[in-house]
């Protein structure tokens, strides 16, 4: 799946095909002739493209933007859609008259906000998957620049999303998210990302395809961690970056990772301002911890504490065992505190219990004694 | 038989609301305690669901201690009571003599002694359990300030002292509690139901088992020490201010101890990633290919003069090549050019037309669809009257070609 959709990079295309069926456009059909049934059964692209073939068309809207009416047929024919012989007044619907329906849309972007949703008549799964989106949110929210399909899918150019190559992943989202984009391709993962690599995760790896999920809600954010160790405790995945793979264990055994465990099991929809793995090791410009400019490197990782800790001074951060379990050589108290009780509670609790164990057996001798002689 | 079912005092009821006390904050702190060391476990979590979530489960277990602490500031206070008021007899002290008592009473069990070892008012069972669980408290007590307050303790000591005060406190926790159910509920429960400590009266049979010395000097009129109330008075006077002191001290060290510190923000940190919507500059939308645009007009027509495209000379004839199909061109030439079903870049095409009929008929613009459909009006590409009436007058005058 997530390989599937690799195929986003021709929406850029797709961004300006997408409106390129123009209502109402310069470009009568050649059928005068008002024959609408008779018309609607000889509607097919070839007709379409006999005037929206010609290159270079824009129409402009009332808003004064130009919107571009034009189909290069060899485009469209490789393009899936093509393909697959999909039909323009398939997706056009009300186009097979002329002139076209008048457009009320005011702007390009209404003009495609207007129309996408036609691509639920084929692909209800993925349109209702996207109704959870956080684009859909925003864009319910008033945000018209909130991604639709054809943002990030051109209807007329779209391709074999799986022959497609990976790297064109994040560049799709770049397209409204390219600071998150630059930061990306600068971290761990992000510079790593490239067709030979496929270890790396790309922006839907985390945040899902469709049905985009965001930070700012509480539900991502808490189980985020769970996204991280899909990658990270697989060893076999592990093992060839040399990366330990005993990161839960260690952070759930934390004060911090205790808190979110039980956040995820009691109170999913609650905010809980513990922090995850990427408070502390940074989500999109995430570096590996070696890296001199990692957050969690051990010179920057007082400031990273600071964040929530703000009055946490320099040896503090050391209260943090850093994703290792006690050892003598690292953090001997922490280990021979933890010893000394490994020894203490068997030997202290053993000797009760012997002790206990002896009392019962005498007691019990002692009652059937003085049963036997009343 | 009278004689065995006589009770005695053994408890006085602030020592059994102590009991109460400790009995309550011990059992609270262990289930909200353990359930966090154990949090992935699914009784863990039940539990923890049941108290409020993990914040819930975290504010029962800090107001259990604090109580377990206002207990332990208050049993100080008793005991230094008794010991420097009353000069009671240090019973509960620890001593060599309760190592050999207990060694002699585990012969005993093996059967390797003929009697039990006579015990007075603690014997050592209880001693053990006493003072195991002021080392507890006073373990607690300090593992759990370095939790509860993880920055003033890192002011002063490594970072590595607070996870091990974390392991120390949950494996003390564990002690304490398996001693409780291993030590505690053997001799007071199982053993035989031991209520003094509810009842505060032990009967004389009782006494006469784990008791018999101090049995003996309450019958010898010597367990209690008489003190003179004009003496006793005296001390109290020197005592209690004293006490006084001393209790608030460790009571302000109680509220230190709970608010010494805001640990962490209470709200979520700063996000510090970039912002999230930065549209790329939008690609151009693609020019109109040149071919497709009609070159200005020309004006090779000689009495053109170069001004509006298609405006004639007064009185020179309208055709096709200088005046009409430079028009046609320009207005409509974007649709009607070779593809689609009507050509109007040429005259033939012009006159052939499309599917509907011929664009252009020589004297007859009624007959002309050309001039039909532009009259209806709503055509995309639509002529200003002006050209239109040029398109009339020049279809009137027989569409000349040139």
């Amino acid at each position: 799946m997530t390989r599937s959709l690799a195929g986003l990079t021709l929406a850029i295309l797709g961004l300006v095909f997408a409106s390129s069926a123009w209502a109402d456009s310069a470009l009568p059909a050649a059928s005068p002739a008002p024959a609408p049934a008779a018309a609607a059964a000889v509607i097919d692209n070839e007709t379409c493209l006999g005037c929206h073939a010609a290159p270079g068309q824009t129409k402009t809207l009332p808003s004064g933007e130009p919107i571009y009416i034009s189909i290069d047929p060899e485009v469209f024919t490789a393009s899936i859609h093509g393909r697959e012989g999909l039909q323009c007044i398939g997706c056009h619907a009300g186009h097979d008259t002329f002139p076209h329906p008048a457009v009320t849309a005011q702007t390009r972007r209404e003009y495609n906000l207007d129309r996408y949703t036609v691509c639920a008549d084929c692909h209800a799964d993925k349109y209702e998957a996207s109704l959870d989106s956080v684009h859909q949110k925003a864009l319910a929210g008033g945000n018209q620049e909130a991604a639709i399909c054809t943002d990030c899918h051109g209807p007329h150019s779209n391709v074999d999303l799986d022959a497609e190559p990976r790297v064109a992943i994040p560049q799709t989202c770049e397209k409204c998210h390219s600071a998150i984009y630059q930061a990306y391709r600068e971290s761990v993962h992000g510079s790593a990302l490239t067709e030979e690599n496929p270890d790396v995760p790309t922006c839907i790896d985390c945040h899902g395809v469709h049905d985009v999920h965001g930070p700012s809600n509480s539900p991502f954010h808490l189980f985020s961690p769970t996204i991280c160790l899909e990658c990270h405790a697989d060893p076999e995945l592990m093992a060839k970056y040399g990366l330990s793979t005993e990161i839960r264990e260690t952070y759930v055994a934390d004060f911090h990772g205790t808190t979110v465990l039980l956040f995820e099991k009691l109170a999913p929809d609650q905010e809980t301002n513990k922090p995850v793995c990427i408070d502390c090791h940074g989500v999109h410009d995430i570096l590996a911890p070696n890296d001199p400019n990692s957050r969690v490197m051990q010179e920057n990782l007082l400031n990273t504490c600071q964040r929530c800790h703000p009055d946490a001074t320099v040896n503090f951060p050391a209260a943090w065992l850093g994703h290792y379990a006690p050892d003598p050589i690292h953090t001997p108290l922490v280990y021979y505190v933890g010893l000394f009780y490994q020894i203490l509670i068997p030997v202290v609790i053993g000797g009760m219990a012997f002790f206990v164990a002896t009392d019962l057996v005498r007691t019990i001798l002692n009652r059937r004694r003085e049963a036997r002689h009343g | 038989m009278a004689e065995t079912t006589r009770r005695y005092i053994r408890f006085a009821l602030p020592d059994r609301v102590e009991h109460i006390l400790l009995l309550a904050s011990f059992t609270t702190l262990a289930v909200t305690g353990l359930v966090q060391k154990f949090a992935e476990a699914g009784i863990s979590q039940s539990i923890i669901a049941v108290l409020g979530g993990i914040e819930g489960t975290r504010t029962i277990h800090h107001i259990a201690a604090v109580i377990l602490l206002l207990e332990s500031i208050y049993h100080l206070g008793a005991v230094a009571y008794k010991v420097l008021v009353r000069r009671s007899r240090l019973d509960m002290l620890p001593g060599l003599g309760d190592i050999r008592k207990g060694w002699q009473a585990l012969l005993y069990n093996l059967g390797l002694r003929a009697d039990r070892p006579q015990e007075g008012r603690y014997n050592f069972a209880e001693k053990a359990e006493y003072w195991a669980v002021v080392w507890g408290t006073v373990v607690m007590a300090i593992t759990g300030f370095m939790m509860w307050n993880p920055i003033s303790t890192t002011r002063f000591l490594p970072g590595q002292v607070v996870p091990a005060a974390k392991a120390a406190h949950g494996f003390e926790a564990i002690l304490a509690v398996l001693a409780i159910l291993v030590w505690h509920l053997y001799h007071v429960h199982l053993k035989h139901f031991n209520r003094s400590m509810f009842t505060g009266k032990m009967t004389e049979k009782e006494m006469i088992e784990e008791h018999p010395l101090e049995l003996a000097d309450i019958k010898a009129g010597v367990a209690v020490r008489p003190v003179d109330l004009l003496v006793l008075k005296r001390r109290r006077r020197v005592f209690f201010p004293i006490y006084a002191i001393v209790a608030v001290v460790l009571l302000v060290g109680v509220y230190a101890f709970v608010s010494y510190e805001q640990t962490a923000i209470t709200t979520l940190p700063e996000p510090i990633d970039v912002p999230v919507f930065v549209p790329l500059t939008p690609t151009p939308l693609p020019t109109r290919p040149p071919t497709a645009t009609p070159a200005p007009q020309p004006t090779a027509a000689p009495t053109s003069t170069g001004g509006p495209p298609a405006a004639p000379t007064a009185g020179t004839a309208l055709t096709w090549d200088a005046d009409i199909g430079p028009l046609l061109a320009s207005q409509c030439g974007a649709c009607h050019g070779s593809f689609g079903g009507l050509d109007l870049s040429t005259y033939a095409g012009a006159l052939a037309g499309g599917v509907s009929g011929p664009a252009v008929v020589a004297g007859d613009p009624g007959a002309s669809i050309l001039v039909l459909r532009q009259q209806e009006g709503g055509h995309p590409g639509q002529l200003s009257p002006e050209d239109l009436a040029l398109v009339v007058e020049w279809i009137e005058a027989g569409a000349p070609e040139n």
